[in-house]
């Protein structure tokens, strides 16, 4: 594809990041083993309430999701915000698309108020692995909904002979593609493989998010960012004594079948998480009005998706390709960003999207570049860790990067002046990508 | 070439046992030198077949294709194979109908063809030929919607350890082996896999549905249908196939249920997709297949030929990169044609010959 160099959209005002909050991510079956989906959004939300005294607030609108949602809670968000002490005229939606749907959240609410529909706005997203909604097979859902419709004796027991003893079994949700039958880590061992990441490599990263997470809570820096739910007080994926060593010795748990070396372990890979995160949104004039202190403006976003279904990508490559249009767009490079925070799916995710980027091929054939895209400094990159260590419920993921860097951005104006950007990028499923650029505000 | 009108589409289950009747018949006869060593010079015709609504969803459902109001055409294939198998179930059929194996199967639809379109059906056997193995020969359906021809199925099937007098033994081919790409995909298939086909499409041979019957025909375990696993690839293919293409399928190895296959589909250059499904651990193909446009020459348009003519060699144009031939030493059955059930239904059959009607439509070069 060929990559113009637009000028940057003219946005007639800015949306700002105001803050954040949401509650430590835990393990699956911890803490939150018996918390909903609502629960937790709600209970993340009522944080984020206390935090900047919003309580009887009427909020422009809120929008939130959840990957795995029982069909029951098709109104989730609106129902956190009935069960939250915001006013309970503040409208709300829900977002949908995959583990992009925290980051979605934000940049159709940013979009809001930088059109002016908005000046006020809540992003969020939740997801519970513990709690996941499990439901009948397709085969007895139909027999039953037949059975449903049947008028005569005949039909009602041609509609239930159709039910087999193994169509009852429960049905529990899955990582998997519906299209390739492929879970999401059997996609990433493909694109593992394709690209060549090592094993050593991928253990590295996986170090470097625990690390960097624990030097943060350390520091005190998810203070104002994290409120203690259930008896979680930090992030219960954080592993403070891991090492390369520990790291090492774990057996791979993807790619096993393929001909290239197996190097996807459960240490270089996330675990599955319970969790939620909130982000507070609002116009410089909102700001002003309620004494709130700007952290960051969103400026721009790009979504991106690949056929991976044809073997064209790997599954979780979609950022690989809308960042250079994001950043084309804005007229940036990736020297130009002092933070890059890519979603560790999987250790070797963010490695091979680096490798895509640096590869003076894929740049110039994929890319429609000159050359290589460029390289990122991995002292830029996830600098407070990511969700190798913090875990990653899905849809929560986008709101807890997004305030965790846009504090880090304000802290980094405060500290050197200038105006500090961060690339935000986020796989999900079906081969979708969302990918953003903050700046300090 | 004689053309049969029969009133409808035949009950398979008449036609497994007449032609399990047969293939005893053949094996006797055989023996005194009196079998058949032609294919039978007829060929039958079913007019308005039309699919269920119920039935197109059930198919659809069951190979993963999207559910369109066009007949995939997989399902096409099925509603003509009573009519192939019909032919291979007369006693002047020279190969014995039991025990038979699918060795490929190719093909060409000219446009989407819309479920309450109304089809004539017609099957005959052509290009009997040695194989390493044994005989081949393949059963050409068509389905024509007032005269035009927009759907011609091949199927190939082997005849093992049976060789017509007049044959030369085929020698084998040269071929490279099979190696697997990084796979795009899977299939988990459960035990029941070959009862689920089975009841979409009729299809009962007994080797796809329990162990037991499969182990009386010399299978470990039940098999999938070759054109279940044929369906599966090509609805994986997806849209992007078009409404015209040429589906070429080999089969190589069965898949032995419950199994786990890998399946790799993907974008070949020049249009369409190779598509291949294996064995994840061996590594052993079990279906090789791809779906192209239709070859940029239009076909010639000869209305003197009768359809019985048309070619029955895969499309030319655009090669399957993954190919490998019919003719591959110890193929074993994508499925075969057996099984013994009811009455013969075929006797209700008219008897009436007429001369094929001349068709517009040609075969590819």
């Amino acid at each position: 594809m060929a990559l113009k160099n637009t000028a940057t959209p003219s946005a007639p005002r800015r949306a700002l990041v105001l803050g954040g909050n949401r509650i430590p991510f835990a393990r699956s079956g911890g803490a939150y083993a018996h918390a909903s989906n609502q629960d937790m959004l709600t209970a993340a939300l009522e944080g984020l309430v206390a935090r900047y005294g919003l309580q009887g607030e009427r909020i422009g609108e809120v929008a939130a999701g959840a990957v795995l949602k029982h069909s029951r809670d098709f109104n989730l968000t609106r129902e956190a915000v009935l069960g939250s002490s915001l006013d309970a005229t503040t409208p709300a939606y829900d977002v949908q698309q995959a583990c992009a749907t925290g980051l979605e959240t934000l940049v159709g609410l940013s979009n809001k108020i930088r059109l002016g529909q908005l000046e006020s706005a809540i992003a969020g997203g939740v997801d519970s692995t513990s709690d996941a909604p499990i439901v009948v097979t397709d085969r007895l859902r139909r027999a039953l909904l037949d059975l449903s419709r049947a008028r005569t004796a005949g039909q009602k027991l041609a509609a239930l002979g159709r039910i087999r003893p193994k169509d009852l079994a429960p049905v529990a949700p899955s990582t998997g593609e519906p299209r390739t039958h492929l879970s999401m880590g059997e996609h990433q061992a493909l694109t593992t493989a394709q690209w060549g990441i090592t094993r050593e490599a991928q253990d590295e990263l996986a170090l470097a998010s625990h690390q960097r997470l624990a030097a943060a809570w350390d520091a005190g820096f998810f203070d104002d960012l994290v409120t203690p739910y259930r008896g979680q007080t930090v992030d219960g994926n954080l592993r403070r004594d891991t090492s390369l060593e520990k790291l090492a010795g774990l057996k791979p748990t993807f790619g096993t079948r393929l001909d290239a070396p197996a190097t996807m372990t459960a240490g270089n890979s996330t675990p599955l998480t319970d969790g939620a995160s909130t982000v507070l949104l609002g116009s410089e004039e909102w700001a002003a009005t309620r004494g709130l202190t700007p952290l960051a403006a969103v400026v721009d976003a790009e979504a991106g998706a690949v056929d991976f279904v044809h073997g064209e990508d790997g599954l979780l490559m979609a950022p690989v390709f809308a960042v250079p249009r994001l950043l084309a767009r804005n007229g940036l490079t990736l020297a130009d960003l002092e933070y890059v925070e890519i979603h560790e799916a999987f250790a070797s995710t963010v490695l091979a999207t680096l490798a895509a980027w640096e590869s003076d091929e894929f740049g110039r054939t994929r890319l429609g570049l000159d050359g290589a895209f460029g390289t990122v400094d991995r002292a830029r990159l996830n600098v407070h860790g990511s969700s190798l260590a913090a875990g990653h419920p899905f849809a929560a993921t986008g709101g807890r990067i997004v305030a965790t860097i846009a504090k880090e951005l304000h802290l980094r104006k405060q500290r050197d002046g200038g105006t500090p950007r961060a690339l935000v990028s986020i796989c999900a499923a079906g081969g979708l990508g969302l990918t953003a650029i903050l700046e300090a505000a | 070439m004689t053309l049969v009108d029969l009133p409808a589409v035949p009950g398979l289950g008449g036609l497994y046992a007449r032609g399990a009747a047969s293939t005893g018949r053949l094996a006797l006869a055989r023996r005194t030198g009196s079998a058949p060593v032609e294919l039978p010079a007829t060929a039958y015709r079913v007019r308005g077949v039309r699919a269920s609504l119920d039935h197109l969803a059930a198919y659809q459902r069951l190979v993963g294709e999207e559910a369109s109001d066009t007949l995939p055409p997989g399902l096409v294939h099925v509603l003509g194979f009573p009519l192939a198998i019909a032919l291979m179930a007369r006693t002047d059929f020279p190969l014995p109908m039991l025990g038979m194996v699918h060795l490929a199967n190719l093909v060409e639809q000219r446009r989407a063809i819309g479920y309450d379109e109304t089809l004539d059906v017609t099957a005959s056997a052509d290009r009997l030929r040695p194989h390493r193995t044994g005989t081949q020969v393949d059963l050409v359906v068509e389905a024509a919607v007032d005269d035009e021809v927009v759907w011609r199925g091949v199927s190939t099937y082997l005849a093992k350890g049976v060789h017509l007098p007049s044959d030369e033994r085929a020698s084998d081919d040269e071929r490279a082996p099979f190696e697997p790409p990084l796979p795009t995909g899977q299939w988990q298939l459960a035990a029941d896999t070959g009862r689920r086909y089975a009841a979409v499409s009729g299809d009962r041979n007994p080797i796809h549905l329990s162990p037991l019957t499969a182990k009386a025909f010399g299978f470990p375990r039940t098999i999938a249908h070759g054109m279940y696993t044929a369906a599966r690839l090509l609805a994986d293919a997806g849209r992007g196939r078009g409404d015209a293409f040429v589906w070429s399928v080999d089969f190589v190895k069965p898949v032995l249920l419950p199994a786990t296959v890998a399946t790799s589909v993907r974008h070949r250059p020049g249009g369409g997709f190779d598509l291949a499904a294996w064995h994840p651990r061996s590594g052993k193909p079990h279906a090789l297949a791809s779906v192209a446009p239709p070859p940029l020459t239009p076909p010639n348009r000869r209305p003197d030929r009768p359809s019985a003519a048309w070619s029955t060699a895969p499309p030319p144009a655009t090669p399957p990169l993954l190919r490998l031939s019919a003719t591959r030493p110890g193929a074993t059955p994508g499925s075969s044609t057996i099984q013994p059930r009811s009455r013969s239904t075929i006797r209700r059959a008219g008897r009436p010959t007429i001369q094929p009607r001349p068709r517009r439509c040609s075969g590819y070069p």
